[in-house]
């Protein structure tokens, strides 16, 4: 038992210190803003989010509507529920539980698994949708500001209200048109629960409120103002997440190189081929064909790394030999665009690879890399290995942002290879830093923050 | 046949296998390739990933279809080692971000040479690596009345003397068809020093009968095995390569 809070010895040995000293990469992702919009059955809620997420059109800025979180409704409510008699209203209704854990793990960074429910059959489905790496999150629905759990996270609380006859005519048209239900039993409700469940839990939610914004979308003032406040948290946090890269430079020029990160040995052939592939006046047929070649070297390479485990077996002749093989499925992550120039060369080693594609793009105007789409296997987290490929790696932001995902994604460090045709000191340094585990597997070592010119000679555009 | 194999203990050097950065015990252990002496001899480095391979390929209860992927593997790996004993001259280059690069370049014209039947399994590995390369082709068999191999057929490009060979079989037990083949080989000029010798498991007698008798020409091998049998066969081998490759 540690009880030495006193004691100087112990306090310096006590591992916590050392994993306080291990850098820290912070993806942009990380802290995510959520802005709740409440407001009565038809006030113009959702127009009003969709209306600001379409404005900024960016895929880290997304809606999450408190409908997924209805309850699932046992016989006797389901039962109720089809005769428009229970009460979706109030807000005994919501799941706030799940609400709160699905927004706990969105803060924390992770991917969050949002069940879908079906109006039609008053249940969640058996799928669900998922979201990862927003870095806002627009919340919407009646009682966004009813859980004082949820409030707490978030950053902007706003209330839209409606003239009540509006919102009654909303309501029926949404219902009727979009959730299969009739007239009749849309103004049962209305009287039976909506209107004084309105009066009891969504009205007090007026004085949680940061903004109260009457008349939804046409109301452009609000608008407006939600959105320019949106792009002030979205800068801040490209700020930030920049400079939490350049800081990871610190200590590059003075410190070794780490011992798992692995430069191909520069054999006469792989100088050679690295020649051609330099050098501008190669012709793209020629380009093409090293550059698969050198490739192939590499994830032969990169598989040096995967795990094996002993194998014993017997030859024709009946002779045994003590073996290797590997432990598991090794798969794939390309990081798009420029680790698909590995495609060639991965399937002449592995042809039915199992292969997750990401892509990230530097933004143009920041350099920040920005993580725009995302397609793994389902599993991934139980393959043995991967390897993740990128042509070049400059500054290494856009391998940190791809290996953070993989992490994300319940993928230990050093189940993961990344490997790549070129490098520079500084990216492999803060990659190293931030994931000391994983292995890097370099085709030469270049000047630091090269272009990406790999992609656009293999692809020619 | 079980007595014949107790009677010798197979026994290869065994020792952990993996990257510099993992510790021994995260290691898991293998027989890898018997050292030799000779300076013009180079086995592959001994891998995890190659001894995957090269048990993939020995495993009798391997189909031919990953017989033959697998052994391609093997066979890059080993032409791309091989390659590496070409002349090479300073190239200097301008790149695309408009440096530029102090690098090499290919120097001197080559030409495959394979063994017929087994050594025709590796003219797709060379091609893979060397678009358009020329392949000459030499059938050696053995003589039933003295039981020694005769040269049955060549066909080799004609200014192969001026050129450095690859010359190509997978399994190199006695030597006695290499030995021929390289013989062939200098009888039309080419001098030893350009004969590389590409196979995938080398014999320790093998080896040693090649170079007392051609000192100066060099062996690329993925992994030496332990010995032969009576019967002139590698120890532990992986079966007749041709029949496996070809037609099993």
């Amino acid at each position: 038992m540690n009880t030495g809070i006193g004691s100087p010895t112990i306090v310096a040995d006590n591992p916590a210190d050392t994993i306080a000293k291990r850098v820290h990469y912070s993806p942009p992702w990380a802290d995510l803003s959520i802005i709740g919009i409440a407001g009565s059955s038809g006030s113009g809620k959702s127009t009003l989010s969709q209306a600001i997420v379409s404005k900024l059109n960016l895929p880290w800025v997304v809606i999450l509507s408190m409908d997924s979180y209805y309850k699932p409704l046992n016989a006797e409510a389901s039962r109720k529920a089809f005769l428009n008699e229970y009460d979706f209203d109030s807000p005994e209704a919501i799941d706030f539980d799940a609400l709160v854990d699905t927004l706990r793990d969105l803060k924390a960074g992770k991917r969050a698994e949002i069940p879908v429910y079906s109006f039609e059959k008053h249940q969640r489905m058996k799928e669900t949708t998922s979201i990862y790496s927003p870095h806002v999150l627009v919340l919407e629905g009646i009682f966004a500001l009813y859980d004082p759990r949820v409030m707490d996270l978030m950053d902007m609380r706003i209330y839209c209200e409606a003239d009540a006859d509006t919102c009654l005519s909303r309501r029926i048209l949404r219902d009727v048109k979009d959730r299969g239900r009739t007239v009749d039993g849309c103004i049962k409700q209305w009287f039976g629960f909506v209107k004084p469940n309105y009066e009891k839990y969504v009205v007090p939610q007026r004085n949680h409120a940061d903004i109260i914004v009457p008349r939804g979308i046409e109301n452009r003032v609000a608008m407006t103002m939600v959105t320019q406040y949106i792009e002030r948290k979205l800068l801040e946090k490209s700020t930030h997440h920049r400079a939490a890269l350049k800081s990871l430079e610190v200590g590059y020029e003075t410190e070794p190189l780490s011992e798992r990160a692995i430069i191909l040995k520069e054999t006469p052939q792989l100088k050679s081929m690295t020649t051609l592939i330099q050098d501008i006046d190669t012709s793209s047929e020629d380009f093409i064909f090293y550059f698969d070649r050198l490739s192939c070297l590499l994830i032969e390479q990169a598989l040096n790394n995967v795990h094996f485990k002993e194998l014993t077996v017997e030859t024709p002749a009946g002779n045994k030999y003590c073996g290797l093989t590997p432990k598991g499925e090794v798969s794939a992550v390309i990081i798009l665009r420029g680790g698909a120039t590995f495609e060639a060369g991965l399937r002449r080693v592995i042809p039915d690879c199992r292969t997750g594609r990401l892509l990230i793009q530097s933004n143009i105007r920041t350099g920040e890399p920005e993580l725009h789409y995302l397609k793994l296997p389902k599993d991934i987290n139980n393959h043995d290995s991967v390897l993740l490929l990128d042509a070049q790696m400059a500054s290494g932001g856009s391998a940190l942002m791809a290996v953070q995902v993989l992490v994300d994604h319940g993928v230990p460090q050093d189940r993961i290879v990344f490997a790549t045709f070129s490098a520079g000191r500084v990216g492999v340094h803060r990659l190293t830093k931030v994931f000391p585990e994983i292995t890097v597997v370099i085709g030469n070592m270049v000047s630091d923050f090269q272009d990406r010119w790999v992609e656009k000679r293999y692809f020619r555009c | 046949m079980a007595s014949e194999s107790e009677k010798r203990p197979q026994v290869g050097p065994t020792q952990c296998v993996g990257p510099n950065y993992r510790s021994e015990s995260q290691k898991p252990i293998a027989t890898v390739s018997t050292e030799v002496e000779h300076d013009n001899v180079v086995i592959l480095p001994q891998t995890p990933q190659l001894i995957a391979l090269l048990t993939m390929i020995r495993d009798k209860n391997t189909e031919r279809a990953d017989f033959i992927f697998y052994s391609n593997r093997i066979i890059r790996l080993l032409v791309e080692e091989g390659l590496n004993h070409l002349p090479v001259v300073e190239h200097t280059v301008t790149t695309p971000i408009g440096s530029t690069y102090a690098g090499l370049m290919f120097q001197g014209k080559i030409c495959g040479v394979s063994i017929m039947r087994a050594g025709e399994a590796m003219e797709q590995g060379l091609r893979d690596c060397c678009r358009s390369v020329r392949i000459g082709k030499i059938l050696i068999q053995r003589d039933e009345e003295t039981a020694k191999p005769k040269l049955f057929y060549d066909k080799l490009p004609e200014d192969i003397a001026n050129r450095w060979v690859l010359l190509l079989d997978p399994m190199f037990a006695t030597g006695g068809s290499a030995i021929m083949a390289v013989e062939v080989l200098k009888s039309r000029g080419v001098p030893e020093e350009r004969i590389l010798f590409l196979n995938l498991i080398a014999s320790p007698e093998g080896i040693r009968n090649f170079s007392s008798k051609f000192p100066r020409l060099r062996v690329v091998t993925a992994f030496v095995d332990q010995g032969l049998d009576e019967k002139n066969y590698i120890i532990p081998g992986l079966g007749d390569f041709g029949d496996r490759f070809y037609t099993m």
